[in-house]
């Protein structure tokens, strides 16, 4: 038999189980979203009207406001923590040794991390101690259960094991890097603002690409976190949309309205992917 | 001479500044650490911050082990393994027929298996969840087995046609003037010459498939079926009925596997990981 003919074999296993366990659900999903399938009785087609409620019915407002506030902040505070991380850590002595530590928080998986903050974040938990100690009882609260303060809660236990992976793109950007430029424009005096946003962050910049479409891609479809950490609650209030569809979906049994996020965040998520697999596919290209 | 001195002191100044930094970043291990420790009147009652010095834990480790956590590990560990090599060896397979056998349309062919990745999971729980009870393998290990190899087949196969690419053409050109078939290629000259991305492979997916939560709480309901971060959160829920320190406890050991993982791969893993985080990420 020729190659071309045995490839078939040899691809075959891959490409059938992709197709059967991920390719079939997605196409089923993006059908169901135009359908009240409730999982009981017969779905009927109700066009886009799963959609029209997404955006209008006012129920749903605030899981997009917080997957909005999702995107921007998760995104953004891993991106320049973890830059600022590997920027102060190339140059000391031991660096390898830092990277090890900042990096740990990085290798706990989203759902321990998440009830790791649920004990600190704890009205009688460790934040809130520590808050007294330091002499601000009057700041004291109940991180997980006041609203705005239990979103901005999950995103700093969020930022704490998202940013380490963000330090190892960086500290490869970074060591890249030739050192001249930088030398000399510490010989000139320049400052250490000046130098980041002069040179080094346009030398580094398609790290910090890399970096932000991933930490896009990541952070609009959390949902391990704040499963865990309130479950969306209280009374829905810190929802995101990967949790809403959880709800409609596992919970409620609205398998249409759930299929219909479920494919919102999908036109996310492809829009982010794009530009990111753009990226890579002909950095490799061009490196074979 | 003068700029070199101002250098060293900002280095030494700096050097002690990051240690502070890095220690209250990484407090919070110290405090699950520490409350590992504790019974459940000490943590209730006492200091958050107080170190108690005993053997606390190994009570807590068994009392957690007995609740659930035991059966989530063994649980996380065979599809961790079996999960991991399947989809491993299925990529492995994939990506040496797209790029050795030349394939027609290779890249189309890739696309298709990568396009799995492209979608956030809540596209597949729903119909996955329907077709798993019709199939009567909801709730099964071989169900989640099944899911699991799936869902790694695509970045798995990203990365080892990256491999493919760099292998030169003429130990294959070699072994088929000697006669050699497809399957020995494989076999004798892939499988020894891909070793290392292989490990890497298998290592970030046998993280992936540990860290997952999701597909276990749509996919699995009972304690001898459902992984470890599921176990691991459905303590959390329940509690007040379980204690703190047992469910941090329970935290800790659902930690330790992957942060070895990483301490061992750590070289490699930078790499590895930009590469998969995309794939990880949730």
């Amino acid at each position: 038999m020729k190659d071309k003919q045995q490839a078939y074999f040899y691809i075959a296993p891959a490409v059938i189980l992709v197709c059967l366990i991920l390719i079939y659900p997605i196409i089923r999903t993006f059908y169901m979203s135009f359908t009240d399938n409730d999982g009981l009785n017969p779905p009927n087609i109700i066009g886009l009207a799963n959609y029209s409620r997404l955006f209008f019915d006012t129920q749903y407002i605030l899981p997009i406001k917080n997957t909005i506030i999702w995107t921007i902040f998760a995104s953004f505070f891993p991106v320049t923590i973890g830059f600022l991380f590997a920027y102060s850590i190339q140059f000391l002595p031991r660096s390898n040794f830092f990277q090890i530590l900042i990096y740990i928080p990085a290798t706990v998986s989203a759902a321990a991390a998440g009830v790791l903050f649920g004990f600190i974040l704890d009205t009688s938990g460790l934040f809130n101690a520590i808050l007294t100690i330091l002499g601000f009882e009057e700041l004291t609260r109940d991180w997980l259960f006041q609203i705005p303060e239990n979103t901005y809660s999950m995103i700093t236990a969020y930022t704490w094991q998202a940013t380490g992976i963000n330090m190892m793109i960086f500290l490869v950007g970074l060591q890249g890097l030739p050192k001249e430029p930088m030398e000399a424009a510490k010989i000139d005096g320049a400052s250490g603002f000046t130098l980041i946003f002069k040179i080094i962050i346009p030398m580094i910049m398609p790290y910090f690409v890399i970096a932000s479409l991933l930490a896009l891609i990541n952070s609009f479809r959390v949902f391990d976190s704040i499963w865990v950490m309130t479950m969306g609650g209280p009374a829905r209030s810190s929802e995101t949309l990967a949790v809403t569809m959880y709800r409609e979906g596992f919970i409620l049994f609205d398998l249409g309205y759930a299929s219909a996020v479920a494919v919102m965040l999908s036109l996310v998520g492809i829009i982010f992917s794009y530009f990111y697999l753009k990226l890579v596919l002909t950095k490799e290209d061009v490196g074979n | 001479m003068k700029y070199k001195t101002k250098e060293k002191i900002k280095t030494t100044f700096g050097f002690f500044g990051m240690i502070i930094i890095v220690i209250c970043w990484i407090y919070p291990v110290f405090f699950l650490l520490v409350n590992a420790n504790k019974t459940s009147a000490q943590y209730a009652k006492g200091d958050k911050t107080e170190i108690i010095f005993g053997n606390q834990i190994f009570e807590n480790i068994v009392k957690a082990w007995n609740i659930g956590l035991g059966d989530g590990v063994l649980n996380s560990l065979f599809y961790g393994l079996v999960g991991s090599s399947i989809a491993v060896f299925f990529a492995f397979l994939a990506a040496f027929a797209i790029v050795r056998l030349k394939m027609n349309n290779g890249l189309w062919w890739f696309l298709l298996i990568y396009s799995g990745t492209v979608f956030p999971f809540q596209m597949f729980l729903i119909p996955l969840f329907e077709a798993y009870v019709v199939f009567g393998i909801y709730n099964t290990k071989f169900g989640l087995t099944l899911f699991y190899v799936a869902i790694c087949i695509p970045f798995a196969t990203f990365v080892l046609r990256g491999f493919f690419l760099t292998v030169p053409w003429e130990l294959q050109e070699a072994a088929k003037v000697e006669g050699a078939t497809n399957f020995q290629i494989i076999y004798k000259i892939m499988m020894p010459l891909a070793k290392a991305p292989l490990m890497l492979v298998f290592l970030i997916q046998f993280t992936w498939i540990w860290n997952d939560l999701l597909f276990g709480m749509v996919l699995s309901r009972s304690v001898g079926v459902r992984p470890v971060t599921t176990a691991l959160a459905g303590m959390q829920s329940l509690y007040r009925q379980v204690d703190a320190p047992t469910i941090l406890t329970a935290t800790l050991m659902a930690s330790i596997p992957t942060l070895l993982i990483f301490l061992l791969l750590q070289k490699h893993f930078i790499r590895g990981l930009t590469l998969g985080s995309m794939n990880a990420g949730k």
